[in-house]
């Protein structure tokens, strides 16, 4: 089925140099970028990346003794196109902070404790309704080293492969009603304020499945629709 | 009596954001930047390598970011649904890959040549991911020498001037080198779709 991508309204993407995150005046264009007509080259992508990656398991809370320590959370995140369609067999790659705001990396060298129960690291394939579920801790803020104490709320990065090239997405969740999330450099970078509320997860009624977890609903919206049929 | 036109919803697509400086390192998978075999078997066509040093604005060679490429086989398909040709695809060639820069600001990729597909020349898609890149970085690259170049629309849709950053350089027979700068001079050019 052929995909349509057309041009995204700038207001709900993010600046590309942003007022505070000290590297993005070095990396990003200073040339204008450019518009091209697409071909089956973008309008095509990897399918099936799990053949080429490995999966890890949607479990990262730790296991029986070894759990790891924080507000355990359940995520049911569901990934569509710009028709509402799901997105199903996709890979989906997830990585967060610990309880604390520590990652596992070895550029993190922040003073927060490491939680060896605690995995970080999920990649993981949509089913056909185009949901995954993650069962985690709830990712703890974090400073980042600038000079003017800039703190990154809880968040959750996500990176999704879609259905071609133009589709591809690297994107992060928010929480509901963090105190940090009115400050955050990286959230609101996106100028419009119906596109930042859209990155932030839904707190929905617990389920007792799995037990003792706050359950979140996200949705992410990827580029590219079908194309109509022409009319006569 | 006026026609009505069936609407059709559309939902805007989610804001994207950068990757940040702690895209687990195990997400670069071993063997991804090789895209010359697909489960031991060997792709069809002519193995090259593709590989360059990716830097800032002010010259410094950036470590740890994440480079992707997509690319037909050797006979100008994409092994995807959309391809009309897709089942003549090289089922021993996935067309994608993952490579990440180390300290100095180098990736490197096996791969075949591909072939030029309809209505292209024969060119590697790439993107960008990194630290301070708050959406991907898409760019293409050229081969040298190619005629086919001047006709292409994703080629001709770039200014005269900066055509060239986007072909690669031969260092050796089926050696390529695609240097990448995100700012300043020699720029390289990216698209925004
Ligand atoms: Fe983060």
């Amino acid at each position: 089925m052929a995909y349509v991508i057309v041009p995204r309204h700038e207001r709900t993407q993010p600046l590309r140099i942003v007022p505070g995150y000290p590297q993005t005046p070095w990396r990003n264009p200073k040339q204008p970028l450019i518009r091209r007509p697409p071909t089956l080259s973008e309008l095509t992508g990897p399918s099936e990346v799990a053949k080429r990656v490995k999966l890890l398991g949607g479990d990262i809370a730790g296991h029986g003794e070894a759990q790891a320590i924080g507000q355990l959370m359940h995520l049911k995140l569901r990934v569509v196109d710009e028709d509402g369609t799901p997105v199903g067999g996709t890979v989906v790659e997830i990585w967060q902070a610990n309880g604390a705001g520590r990652y596992i990396h070895p550029n993190d060298d922040e003073h927060a404790p490491v939680d060896r129960n605690f995995y970080g690291a999920a990649r993981l394939l949509t089913d056909e309704r185009g949901l995954l579920e993650l069962r985690t801790v709830k990712p703890g803020a974090y400073p980042v080293p600038t000079k003017d104490g800039w703190w990154r709320p809880p968040h959750i990065h996500f990176s999704i492969f879609g259905k071609v090239w133009l589709s591809r997405l690297v994107t992060q969740m928010y929480f509901p009603g963090e105190p940090l999330n009115g400050q955050d450099r990286i959230l609101n970078a996106v100028p419009d304020t119906a596109a930042r509320a859209r990155l932030v997860a839904r707190l929905v009624p617990p389920t007792g499945d799995p037990a003792n977890a706050l359950v979140f609903e996200h949705q992410i919206v990827l580029r590219g629709r079908k194309a109509t049929p022409s009319q006569p | 009596m006026k026609k009505r036109k069936a609407v059709r919803r559309r939902l805007i697509p989610s804001g994207e954001a950068t990757i940040g400086p702690f895209f687990p390192p195990r997400y670069v998978d071993a063997g991804a930047n090789d895209l010359s075999q697909l489960e031991d078997r060997k792709a069809d066509g002519e193995v090259i390598e593709i590989a360059g040093t990716v830097r800032q604005e002010d010259g410094t060679p950036l470590d740890n970011l994440v480079v992707e490429i997509w690319q037909a086989d050797a006979n100008g398909i994409y092994r995807h649904v959309a391809d009309p040709r897709h089942r003549e695809a090289d089922t021993k060639f996935f067309g994608w890959g993952r490579a990440a820069t180390d300290k100095e600001g180098r990736y490197a990729f096996r791969t075949i040549r591909p072939g030029a597909p309809e209505g292209r020349a024969r060119h590697v898609n790439v993107m960008l991911m990194f630290s301070g890149l708050m959406r991907i970085l898409k760019t293409t690259m050229f081969f040298p020498g190619e005629q086919a170049n001047e006709a292409d629309p994703v080629y001709r849709a770039v200014p005269k001037a900066r055509r060239k950053l986007l072909v690669a350089r031969e260092e050796a027979l089926g050696r390529y080198r695609f240097d990448l700068k995100l700012r300043g001079a020699h720029e390289t050019p990216f698209f925004d779709d």
